[in-house]
């Protein structure tokens, strides 16, 4: 009976008991909200001392823009980030709930945690619930074991490669990457072709947009450069359509005087009662 | 991009005296798109065990990593390699317990004390059946004929390689979801022999046609 | 603890063999009424195909050991789709009757139970006891007159022996270790696993048991002759 009293606490992470009511609802014609999905262009690459990972910045909802300068490259742990594409929602929760998983594993074990444990997190958890968390990850991190970078698909299964990418523009960024990847570039070589990758997605794919977010991943430090590139910086405006003074000219004046009376009250001072 | 990430594959595994070679091709492809042109379809699950993947690349990956731990535990506590049958077996109760909900083509091969090479191949659905040769994946119905006609009893580890890499790269140009490179590998009692072809390694047919 | 090795010690003698190509059980199974049925109070028992065991000690608890052994070799075979291994199926049992020393709510099992198969070409025996130690032997012993059955198997080179000669020898062994004066009727039970049962645990068929029994009687007829001769 007491338990009834106490405010419960909602559970964390993710519930999906309205599924069926909300089937039910929308057969019987409710129309239901879309999920933000971010049409994205992710991807990463492995250089010669470490990982850079790229994102546009566009969220959509449906064809509305909406967010013209949104960060998906998402904390993992110290030396791991994670870029996310799909839904935008289930990749900010994952990413989070993976570095909760890794920080805690990291306090128990002391150690820097690897990028093969997130990826066997994430991929364990998305294979667990079937799909249903849209996310496609891009991971990528530096650890006493060297640099990896991981591809991680809704379904949980993952690719281990050296340049990876996702999300809508992901074959246009691939495309950049086919051309012109090559093993153990320099770090400027290798932020400046995930730029131009992540900039072919946001020319050429509808869902990816704004500006280009770059990470850094090398042995002892991280530069999360966020914006790398402002692609679509608002012009400014030529012409002004300000009129000058004078511009209209006037006819007639006349001034109105509006009735008013003061009252005057003085207040003195009291000390407050402390008693 | 919701689509499921799948491996329309070709496999292969034949048995020979001593051991067994298996293969596969490499392409990943979700829809029209190849997700991993260069992956790996030929995963350990222990030290003289191996299997090949096919079918849902999120499925296969997460049965293999099941078995890989389940057969890790068995060897702690039997204190002895792992049988193919055994790695076979716990495969098969994966594949068929979860046949409603898991799309996996699986050939486990191997080599244990007790039967040296085995061949075991667990189709969708969960059945298994041990056979001197199997083959799976999309590509593997341009196969059947080849490898009947090819296939002889008692080959070597060379001419099963040669057997095993024709067949492959003969899938690989027929089927439009296989291609890539071709992975080998060697499984024999002194561990595991890797093999990979690439290019002009990759043995050529007809290609005038 | 004690008392459960008592129950053990007061239980007639079984013993178990491992020959050249396989392993053989016989046991010295005590008639205390002759009011029973002919084989009533079995002490020997199939825990798998492969896997054979006799007992000594209080017949109800090894009964239900006996019936965790099978259960853990049924969950195997399901499990791996292959027989158990005895190594394995012995390390099982003996952490089961290891757990029943542990807690002072629970009391020891009084048995000792002998434990052989005949597998992939290899027979094994092994021996677990009530404090739920096993071993792996060529050889063991349990029961009353342990002692004397384990000077009398030192005497045999067993490991060369095939279970057709082993089975006579034990036949003889139980025959002598019996003591006529204090225990009056028994029954001997005699079962084998080996090469020539294709690797099954199986009672020893009635032909060669009578022979052995034969073996037995005429080589205890002699006894003192040959023993007057080694000393003289």
């Amino acid at each position: 009976m007491a338990a009834s009293l106490v405010t419960e606490v909602p559970q964390s992470g993710f519930v999906f008991e309205n599924c069926h009511r909300n089937a039910k609802l929308a057969k019987q014609g409710v129309k239901l909200p879309k999920p933000f999905k971010t049409g994205t262009t992710i991807a990463g690459i492995i250089f010669k001392d470490g990982v850079v990972l790229g994102a546009d910045t566009r969220a959509t909802d449906d064809t509305v823009v909406a967010d013209k300068n949104c960060a998906k490259i998402h904390y993992i742990a110290d030396n791991i980030y994670c870029c996310g594409a799909g839904t935008a929602a289930d990749t900010e929760m994952i990413t989070q709930m993976i570095a909760s998983q890794l920080e805690l594993h990291k306090l128990n074990t002391g150690r820097v945690p690897r990028v093969i444990t997130g990826n066997c997190l994430l991929k364990q958890m998305l294979f667990k619930y079937h799909g249903m968390i849209n996310a496609a990850l891009v991971l990528g991190g530096v650890d006493p074991t060297g640099s990896h970078l991981y591809s991680i698909w809704p379904h949980g299964s993952t690719d281990k490669l050296p340049y990876v990418t996702m999300g809508s523009g992901s074959l246009a960024a691939m495309a950049v990457f086919e051309d012109r990847y090559k093993q153990d570039m320099s770090r400027d070589e290798a932020m400046s072709l995930v730029r131009d990758a992540i900039e072919a997605g946001i020319f050429n794919d509808l869902g990816s947009g704004s500006n280009v977010d770059l990470c850094v991943i090398t042995k002892d430090k991280v530069d999360y450069i966020r914006p790398f590139k402002e692609c679509n910086k608002k012009g400014k405006r030529e012409g002004s359509y300000k009129y000058t003074r004078g511009t209209t000219a006037v006819l007639t004046s006349e001034i109105v005087k509006i009735p008013f009376t003061v009252i005057r009250e003085d207040v003195t001072e009291e000390s407050m009662d402390t008693s | 991009m919701n689509k499921e990430v799948s491996t329309g594959t070709t496999i292969a595994a034949v048995e020979f005296k001593d051991g067994v070679v298996i293969g596969a091709d490499s392409r990943t492809t979700t829809g029209p798109y190849i997700a991993n042109r260069v992956s790996n379809k030929l995963t350990k699950v222990t030290d003289y065990i191996y299997c090949c993947r096919s079918g849902s690349a999120a499925d296969t990956e997460a049965v293999s990593d099941i078995v890989h731990y389940h057969l890790s535990f068995y060897r702690m506590e039997l204190g002895e390699e792992p049988r193919v049958r055994v790695a076979a077996h716990i495969f098969k109760d994966l594949c068929y317990n979860y046949r409603d909900s898991i799309t996996a083509g699986i050939i486990v091969a191997g080599w244990d004390k007790h039967r040296g090479g085995q061949v075991f191949s667990i189709p969708i659905g969960g059945m298994i059946t041990r056979m001197p040769f199997a083959i799976g994946g999309s590509g593997s119905t341009y196969l059947y004929g080849f490898v009947d006609a090819n296939y002889k009893s008692g080959m070597s580890k060379e001419e099963c390689l040669k057997f095993t890499a024709n067949a492959l790269a003969l899938a690989m140009s027929r089927d439009g979801s296989s291609g890539g490179i071709i992975n080998l590998a060697a499984i024999t009692k002194h561990g595991v022999e890797k093999i990979i072809l690439t290019g002009d390694e990759i043995p050529k047919f007809n290609e005038e046609f | 603890m004690e008392y459960a090795q008592k129950a053990v010690e007061n239980s007639g003698t079984a013993i178990g063999i491992r020959g050249k190509d396989g392993v053989v059980f016989g046991v010295e199974k005590l008639v205390r009424s002759k009011l029973y049925e002919v084989g009533a109070n079995k002490r020997i028992f199939n825990i798998d195909t492969h896997i054979g065991s006799a007992v000594a000690g209080l017949l109800a608890d090894a009964r239900h050991v006996v019936d965790t052994a099978r259960e853990e070799a049924a969950n195997y075979r399901y499990n791996y789709g292959e027989s158990i291994p005895l190594k394995y199926l012995t390390n099982r049992v003996s952490m089961y009757v290891h757990a029943y020393t542990l807690y002072s709510s629970m009391r020891p099992f009084g048995v000792s139970m002998i434990l052989g198969s005949y597998d992939e070409g290899l027979p094994q025996l092994y021996m677990i006891d009530p404090s739920g130690v096993s071993w792996g032997y060529f050889g063991c012993a349990i029961g009353k007159a342990q002692q004397t059955a384990k000077t009398e198997i030192e005497k045999l080179k067993t490991k060369e022996m095939p279970i057709s000669e082993v089975v006579k020898e034990v036949a003889k062994i139980i025959h002598i270790v019996h003591d006529e004066v204090k225990d009056k009727a028994f029954e001997l039970e005699l079962s084998w696993v080996g090469e020539q049962t294709q690797g099954r645990h199986v009672l020893v068929p009635d032909d060669i048991k009578e022979e052995a029994i034969r073996y037995a009687n005429e080589a205890l007829k002699e006894p003192d002759d040959e023993e007057d001769q080694a000393i003289g």
